[in-house]
This record gives C-alpha cells, structure tokens and sequence, in this order.
C-alpha cells in the first residue's frame, strides 16, 4: 500500500505550498497519474480524504486525475503509438521489438486551486 | 457576517488562484533521496538497494557477497524488515557493520529512514570508511520500487520457486531497476521456469538490465556477480 505513503507526502507538499502563497483553502488538486505508473488511483484518493480531514487547509479538497495512456516510440522507425498491453509490444508500423516508453509512466501534481 | 468586508451578510467575496506544479508525487522522498545520494558521494560510498518479494533470497546472497568481499572493501548493510532484528543479526555474524530499520508496518523504505539508520551505522564505524553500503529493502515487490533512497545502483532479485512470469506483473520493478538477479538457479530441476521467457520479459520492458543468474547455495553464478561489483567499484572510485 505505497498509495497511503504517496498520499502523506502529496498532504505534507500540498500544506507546504497552500502556507506559501497564503491560501485559505485548497479547494482543487488535479493530478497525471500514467497507467503503467502503479499507482492506484482510487487507494490514493481514499488515502488523501481519510487523512485531509485532519487540515482545516485540505479538508474541502478535491482531486481529479487525468490518466496519462501508455505510449511507446519505435526506435527504429520512430513512430509513437499507444498500447493498452505491454508485455511483448512490437511496432504495428513496421514490427520491430526495440521501443521505448515515452509517456505512461507520470506520477505528478499537476496544479493546485486555492482560495486566496 | 462575511469575513473580507465586514458586511452582515452572506456573499462570495472568494478569490481563487491556481497554481502550476507540474512536481512528482513523491518529491519530498526525491529530494531526501538526493541528499542521502551527495552524502553517499562526498563520503565515497557506493550504495545499493536490494529489492524482491520476500523470502528470494536477498539477506542469503548478501551473505556470500559479503563472504567473497569483505576482505579488500569495507561494507556495511542497512536491513529493512518489518518487525524485528533478525536480519541484521545475520549480518553482523559475518563481522560486517549493521543496523537494522524496523518499519514497524510499512511495506517500503524510505529516504528519511534511510538516512536515520545510516548515521546510526556511521556511529558503529567509529571513524572507519565504508566502501559498498547495502539497503536490504523490505520484502515486497511493488511499493519499494516507487522510492528512491539515495543509492547507486537497484537490484531487483526473482528467485526461481516465483515463476518467470514475475517481471511482466511487477513491471515497475524491473523498469527501475538496473539489475536482475534470477535467484535459487538450483532449483531448476524443480521448477517448470522457462529462463528464455523471464529474460526477453525483462529485457523488452528494461533494455538496459543486466541479468545474473545465481545460486547462493551451490556457488554457481556467483563469481560473475562479484566481479560486477568490483568493476563498478574501480569505476566508481
Ligand atoms: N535452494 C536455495 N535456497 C536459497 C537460496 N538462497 C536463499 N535460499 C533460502 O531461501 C530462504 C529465504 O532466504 P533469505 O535470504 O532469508 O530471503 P530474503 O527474505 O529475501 O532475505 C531461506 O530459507 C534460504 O536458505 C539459494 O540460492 N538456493
Ligand atoms: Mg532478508
Ligand atoms: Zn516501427
């Protein structure tokens, strides 16, 4: 359960900054969570409202997330795709096995909204 | 009343704000994660994070690392364990210095652990150089890989009673780590593991891996892995 952990520090960060720019409130935090990330979405958001109950600053907050697909770029022909399985993905353009991942892997706080 | 002009009633007086991040999740662990590393570096330490589900074998391979090892460089182990010092024990019965991180529930290391327990190793060394410090992170194939701890080098060990299908369920695992060490090799015979299969797995999802096989008990492979670290050593120097 990384999730639990991941939702201490994301609170720790969010008091941090709602305290720097003198918000009263943070009303919204909008994350990018990639699919290959392993993170899971709905432990996070059960972690961070079981415990932001406890700050005034975090109590009415809500988090989206927008889920980043996960993208591979072909090494050889350099054509970029996306893929809902990754074991044993090759090129649907010219079937070549080296690729990398470029996106779907993203843990991130995107932006915050507060209340000035 | 409202709170910003003072009037008695009720009305939006809010001004919102929105501020751009665009940071990791886990920053706080990332940057007592770069800290712990510069210290590592200042100090001339390589560090390694050893990572599996438990019981694959890392506190044994440690040990006869250890063993071929301790004679030319001066180690020292951090063990991650739940509950209790058993590991650390383990360690020390081989002469080497270890501190034990008891989580007490939590399923991972962290970096601010780490750092705790490796200025509790610094007191044993009264003053003494480490060469090699080895995290012996709890036993768990899925939360570890999300934390960083500072070190040099991650090492991901499968051992064969798991199943070679282990790398494309654990994907993170594999793809944050630098080396695969496939573990228990002699139990082979034992197991329906397709060796092929566990490599191309791995390597398709980490190109860059590099992959040991190795048998703690019977020495087999063993000889390749040390020399591993002896060349990063010499170049980590
Ligand atoms: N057959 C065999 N057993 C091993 C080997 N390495 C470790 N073991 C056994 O696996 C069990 C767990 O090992 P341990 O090193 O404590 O695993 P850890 O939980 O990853 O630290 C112990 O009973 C070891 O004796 C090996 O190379 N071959
Ligand atoms: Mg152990
Ligand atoms: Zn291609």
């Amino acid at each position: 359960m990384h999730e639990v952990s991941i939702a201490l520090g994301m609170i720790e960060e969010l008091m941090r900054i709602g305290r720097e720019n003198n918000a009263k409130k943070i009303t919204h935090v909008k994350l990018r969570i990639g699919r290959m990330s392993g993170i899971v979405t709905d432990s996070l958001i059960f972690a961070f409202d079981a415990v932001k109950l406890e700050h005034p600053l975090l109590s009415s907050a809500v988090i989206s997330i927008e889920e980043v697909p996960l993208v591979y770029e072909c090494n050889k022909c350099n054509k970029k795709f996306e893929i809902e399985n990754f074991t044993f993905p090759s090129c649907p353009f010219c079937g070549s096995f080296g690729l990398k991942i470029i996106s779907g892997e993203e843990q991130h706080i995107e932006k915050v909204e507060v209340e000035v | 009343m409202c709170d910003t002009c003072g009037c008695s009633h009720e009305h939006n007086h809010k001004e919102t704000k929105t501020i751009d991040l665009n940071q990791s999740l886990l920053k706080s662990n990332e940057e007592a994660a770069a800290s712990n590393r510069k210290h590592f570096d200042e100090e001339g330490i390589f560090a390694i994070n050893l990572i599996s589900s438990p019981g694959s074998g890392k506190t044994t391979l440690l040990e006869k690392t250890i063993d071929a090892l301790k004679e030319k460089i001066n180690i020292g182990v951090l063990e991650g364990d739940i509950e209790t010092e058993l590991d650390a024990e383990r360690i020390r019965k081989k002469g080497v210095p270890a501190v034990q991180i008891t989580t007490g529930g939590a399923c991972h290391l962290d970096s601010l652990l780490v750092h705790k327990a490796f200025h509790s190793l610094e007191h044993q060394l009264n003053g003494r150089k480490l060469d090699i410090l080895f995290i012996e992170n709890v036993g768990n194939l899925v939360c570890p890989s999300f934390f960083d701890l500072g070190e040099h080098l991650r090492v991901v060990l499968i051992s064969v009673p798991e199943g070679h299908d282990k790398p494309v369920k654990y994907p993170k695992a594999i793809r944050t780590s630098q080396v695969l060490v496939i573990s228990k090799t002699d139990l082979l015979p034992h197991f329906d593991f397709d060796m092929e299969k566990i490599k191309k797995d791995a390597l398709s999802l980490n190109p860059s891996l590099t992959i040991f096989e190795v048998s703690a008990k019977t020495g087999d492979g063993m000889q390749e892995w040390i020399e591993f670290f002896k060349k990063h050593l010499l170049s980590h120097e």
